[in-house]
């Protein structure tokens, strides 16, 4: 029996047509075959309002415990994205450094505006002492976040090849700490 | 014709390029499963891909074991986009 590498796509391997089709379906193949972990958006949304909410309470309170309660907070995103990020590739056997840019990142216009929307907006509140509107805005940037990687999966799906790239693990893992140290000193400086 | 890689023109090699490019990496039992093939077929052409540079690999654990995860490199993606720029172009042509 042939494999799919030598049968039906390629109905004739000197027609340069059949080729790219052959080769695009097993592309497809794989994206297709492609799951999310369970509840991964939920999740997402939760701790990137854990974090906002947090991080606003830290800057407002101007105390060593607002500094413990933000970084908390980024601890708890961090700790959700990598488990998140884990599971998907335990899951599916590949990485997709797209997938954890839009996770730990929110690269893209829509969770980015979310999330900067609702750092100002919390933190606004949080010198305001309006709670609820802190719980609100960080929820909110919370669904955007989530959003913004549902419409990014959904691209992906549509064209794996030109979604598939993001930042490697390295440059997040950086880039973690480079957060923890800008929280850091913004609270400090606070 | 100018653009054609010889190294990727072979239909099952294009298949392996093009699954890669997908992603960032992918273990090998993955890409053995999409693509349909035994594990020698499979070995042997990422050892030709690997010698030219368009892939890398390294070995990683997963649920307890070993495995080999594989990635398209920076020249194995131009390479790719420029085959099939190429064949498009023949296409392109051929219409």
């Amino acid at each position: 029996m042939l494999s799919n590498m030598e049968s039906s796509p390629v109905q004739n391997p000197d027609d340069p047509r059949s080729v790219l089709a052959g080769a695009d379906q097993a592309r497809q193949r794989l994206a297709a075959g492609l799951r999310l972990p369970t509840g991964l958006h939920p999740a997402l949304a939760a701790a990137v309002a854990v974090q906002v909410g947090t991080a606003a309470y830290g800057i407002a309170n101007h105390a060593a415990a607002g500094l413990v309660v933000a970084l908390a907070g980024v601890a708890v995103f961090l700790g959700v994205a990598a488990l998140l990020l884990y599971q998907f590739r335990r899951i599916n056997g590949v990485r997709v450094d797209g997938l954890a840019s839009q996770i730990v990142l929110g690269a893209g216009a829509t969770p980015t505006m979310a999330y900067v929307g609702a750092f100002g907006a919390a933190t606004w509140a949080a010198f305001e002492s309006r709670w609820w509107l802190v719980v609100a805005a960080a929820m909110a940037g919370g669904a955007g976040y989530a959003f913004g990687a549902w419409r990014w999966w959904h691209a992906y799906r549509r064209d794996p090849a030109a979604h598939a790239g993001g930042a490697s693990p390295r440059v997040l893992a950086a880039l973690a700490v480079l957060a923890c140290l800008g929280l850091v000193t913004l609270l400090a400086a606070g | 014709m100018a653009g054609l890689d010889p190294l990727i023109h072979a239909p099952a090699r294009l298949q392996v390029v093009t699954t890669l490019s997908a992603v960032s990496e992918a273990e090998f039992a993955t890409l053995r499963a999409v693509l349909e093939v035994s594990d020698s077929v499979l070995s042997k052409h990422l050892s030709a891909l690997a010698e030219a540079g368009y892939v890398h690999s390294r070995k990683g654990v997963r649920a307890g074991r070993r495995t080999t995860w594989i990635g398209l490199t920076n020249t194995g993606r131009q390479a790719l986009r420029g085959h099939v720029a190429a064949l498009r172009q023949l296409i392109d042509r051929v219409d």
